[in-house]
């Protein structure tokens, strides 16, 4: 099943008159079967826009989005979304969690509670499959999130920031599980990101926006072997790399602090 | 004082003082410094205990009351939730009546009794009519802030695995607004209990209100009192359980 | 709020309001029900006429509002020196809160046959039902609002060597003072049940004491009337505690 992913001059304005904002301008870009591809880009370039209207969860933009060649509006069991905020159902434990989308799809309980089991083990919360989240760490939270999403065996995996909220550390080490699951099912993935790091860890491909209107700036091919193990993280490569897009990025970042601060004053 | 000492300490500090209040009372009556016509020796209220719930058929009596609580409770939810989500569903139904709800909420219900008795007969179903009216508003008042308050990111998980709109109201809204709703419940049967007890008080029928109501008519003060402390015992017993689902309720939510 | 969508609020209540009376008028000129226990809206609202016309209802009324008045101010005073103590202590609380919470939901009503024995007949035994009904919601709110207060500003005023009496007025009724008015919106309205309970029971004055006698002479319109004008007056009352506790 071919799963390339196509997003065709995206654009989105918010407001009417002078005072509209344009968030979004022109944004197109591909995402190859089985490639991982990191959407980065300073606070307020549109980036969660771009994740919503990927999603099918807004509709009144222009643009298309496509897979595999064929246009889709609205949300699509061909893509799916793991969320920036914490989004594991409080009152279901990490089974019924991970099992919910193929309990919407009314599939077979065992058959379900098998699948279940297996995308558990993959994100390695095995022996957690009975806890409730409020018993789990952030970190397990999230991962538990990133299961539910992929037991419902979406062609596209989008993330919006879903380590956002979490310590360097386990962002690091979600980083390499998320690596080796994507590297294990050949999982087309889109990550938008605001880390530098992150996005050269996990990246076959960057995609760098500008702050508002968010454009694309530069596309950078990252070139660095897989596994990328503690080695290569710590490499002249890898820092040559994050400092690149820095210097893309810095300019854009400036450019949306003073905004703040303009705002603000 | 270091925190676990107080945590055995004060308990039995609390309890103990009030069995010194009991004691303290029983002397001030014996010396006849307080009427025994106005309090009877905490003594006689023991014993008339076991005499109540031997002639008076406290049991059934209080089988009644819950019942009629319990019919009130469904009621309420089978009413007041569906009323909570259409004023969440409709902007405009909310700004329109959500204050009237509110209103409905302090409104002395309990006053319109006749009303109630006319419609519907000397009858528990006036009973359980009177205490649905007077506890459903919490609940619609509660559903709406549950559901208001619901995460939007939850929906939106929902909704991009192609959730249907009974789904979404099973699996996501409900299980999400379920600790708020039981808030409401909570707060609805304790305006439905006092409106519940109050009637049967008034009216003389039925449960344990009648129950104390005849027992006073009756200048039978030690069986009074004695029911009394049952109502008591029975209604924090009640009020307890509630709390502790609504207590579990929160933590798996 | 755009004045189109003002107006259409507007409409909606206008229109479930005449809903309602449809259906009352409708259901009184059905016959389906004895005659009088619903009567048509002329006859409530003749009978609302004559009641607002009638010095006695105002004697009444003064009567009800004093009972009431006298409750809240007692059972609310009782309730915030309770919650203070409750809320600054840990021992207190620990000793006796679970009491007091246990307590809160219990129908005082109950204890009426008891007020009636210690009070009389008269007054007195209404304002009592009301103070303890107004006691329990106000100490637990102050209480938890008390705990609420956030520890830094104690110590400040431990440091100015603050006495207890300082502390209370100074620093715990400002900071408490939406846990309060949280507390009496909800004590208001079981006073008020309360109040109008024990005089519907038995008593020779008040709004509770119409409602029975319009009832006893089977004056339908004229009870409806009483207890229309008890709701709108509580739901008034009601509705100035909120704003009150908003601004």
């Amino acid at each position: 099943m071919d799963a390339t992913l196509s997003v065709e001059h995206v654009t989105k304005r918010f407001g009417m008159g002078e005072t509209a904002i344009t968030a979004v301008e022109d944004v197109s870009f591909d995402v190859a079967e089985g490639e991982f591809v990191s959407l980065i880009g300073p606070s307020g370039c549109g980036k969660s826009t771009l994740f919503h209207f990927i999603g099918g969860l807004t509709a009144e933009h222009g643009g298309r989005v496509a897979v595999a060649g064929e246009t889709i509006s609205g949300p699509h069991p061909a893509i799916g979304m793991v969320f920036q905020e914490e989004s594991a159902f409080p009152w279901r434990n990490v089974i019924d969690n991970v099992g919910f989308a193929l309990e919407l799809r009314g599939m077979p309980r065992a058959e379900r509670l098998e699948r279940a089991r297996h995308y558990v083990a993959l994100v390695g919360l095995q022996g957690f499959e009975r806890r409730h989240p409020s018993e789990l760490s952030g970190g397990m939270r999230q991962r538990v999130a990133i299961a539910r999403t992929l037991a419902a065996q979406p062609r596209i995996l989008l993330m919006d920031e879903p380590f956002a909220s979490l310590d360097e550390q386990t962002r690091l080490l979600l980083g390499e599980k998320v690596t080796e699951i994507q590297q294990q099912l050949r999982q087309t993935t889109l990550l938008i990101t605001h880390s530098l790091t992150e996005a050269v860890q996990l990246s076959d491909r960057i995609l760098v926006m500008t702050f508002r209107p968010g454009r694309l700036r530069r596309v950078v091919q990252v070139d660095l072997p897989r596994p990328r193990n503690d080695d290569i993280l710590t490499s002249p490569e890898f820092g040559a790399y994050v400092a690149e897009l820095w210097g893309d990025l810095r300019e854009e970042a400036s450019r949306g602090l003073q905004a703040a601060e303009h705002a603000a004053g | 004082m270091p925190r676990a000492e107080v945590r055995l300490l004060a308990p039995a500090c609390g309890v103990l003082s009030l069995i010194a209040a009991a004691a303290a009372l029983q002397a001030l009556i014996v010396t006849d410094v307080v009427s025994r016509y106005v309090v009877p020796p905490p003594t006689d209220v023991v014993m008339a205990i076991a005499r109540i719930v031997r002639e008076e058929h406290v049991v059934a009596r209080f089988l009644l009351t819950s019942g009629e609580t319990f019919g009130s409770g469904l009621l309420i939810l089978a009413v007041g939730v569906p009323i909570g989500f259409w004023l969440h569903r409709s902007a405009l139904a909310r700004r329109a009546f959500e204050a009237w709800v509110a209103a409905w909420a302090a409104a002395p219900l309990v006053l319109a009794y006749p009303l109630f008795l006319v419609l519907f007969g000397r009858s528990s179903l006036t009973i359980v009519v009177l205490g649905f009216a007077a506890g459903v508003a919490p609940v619609v008042l509660k559903t709406l802030e549950g559901l208001t308050a619901t995460r939007r990111v939850l929906v939106d998980v929902g909704r991009s695995l192609q959730i249907t709109r009974g789904q979404m109201f099973r699996k996501i809204l409900i299980p999400a607004a379920l600790p708020e709703i039981f808030t409401g419940l909570r707060l609805g049967l304790t305006f439905s209990l006092i409106n519940i007890v109050g009637v049967e008080f008034l009216i003389n029928f039925g449960g344990l209100g009648q129950l104390i109501n005849e027992l006073a008519e009756r200048y039978d003060l030690a069986g009074t009192y004695a029911a009394i402390g049952f109502v008591l015992l029975a209604s924090m017993v009640f009020f307890a359980c509630m709390e502790h689902v609504e207590r579990w309720l929160r933590r798996t939510h | 709020m755009a004045p189109a969508y003002a107006l259409t609020v507007r409409r909606s209540r206008l229109a479930a309001a005449l809903l309602i009376l449809t259906a009352w008028q409708a259901l009184a000129s059905s016959g389906l029900l004895f005659r009088d226990v619903v009567p048509s809206l002329w006859r409530i609202a003749a009978a609302l006429a004559t009641t607002l016309t009638a010095p006695a209802f105002y004697a009444n009324l003064r009567v009800t509002a004093f009972e009431f008045a006298v409750a809240i101010a007692i059972g609310s005073m009782a309730g915030v020196l309770v919650g203070l103590a409750l809320g600054a202590s840990h021992f207190l609380s620990r000793a006796y809160e679970r009491w007091v919470h246990y307590l809160a939901p219990v129908p005082k009503i109950i204890f009426f046959p008891v007020l009636l024995l210690a009070f009389g007949a008269g007054l007195e035994s209404k304002i009592a039902m009301g103070t303890i009904s107004c006691f329990f919601p106000v100490a637990i709110s102050v209480a938890a609002g008390v705990r609420g207060v956030p520890p830094v500003l104690i110590r400040v005023d431990r440091s100015f060597r603050a006495t207890p009496w300082q502390m209370a007025t100074k620093i715990y009724l400002p900071a408490v003072r939406a846990a309060l008015l949280n507390g009496l919106h909800l004590g208001f309205g079981v006073a008020a049940i309360g109040v109008l309970l024990a005089e519907t029971k038995l008593s020779k004055a008040g709004i509770g004491f119409l409602v029975m006698d319009a009832y006893h002479r089977f004056d339908m319109p004229g009870m409806y009337a009483l207890l229309l004008l008890v709701v709108f007056l509580v739901a008034g009352v009601n509705m100035a505690v909120t704003r009150i506790s908003r601004s």
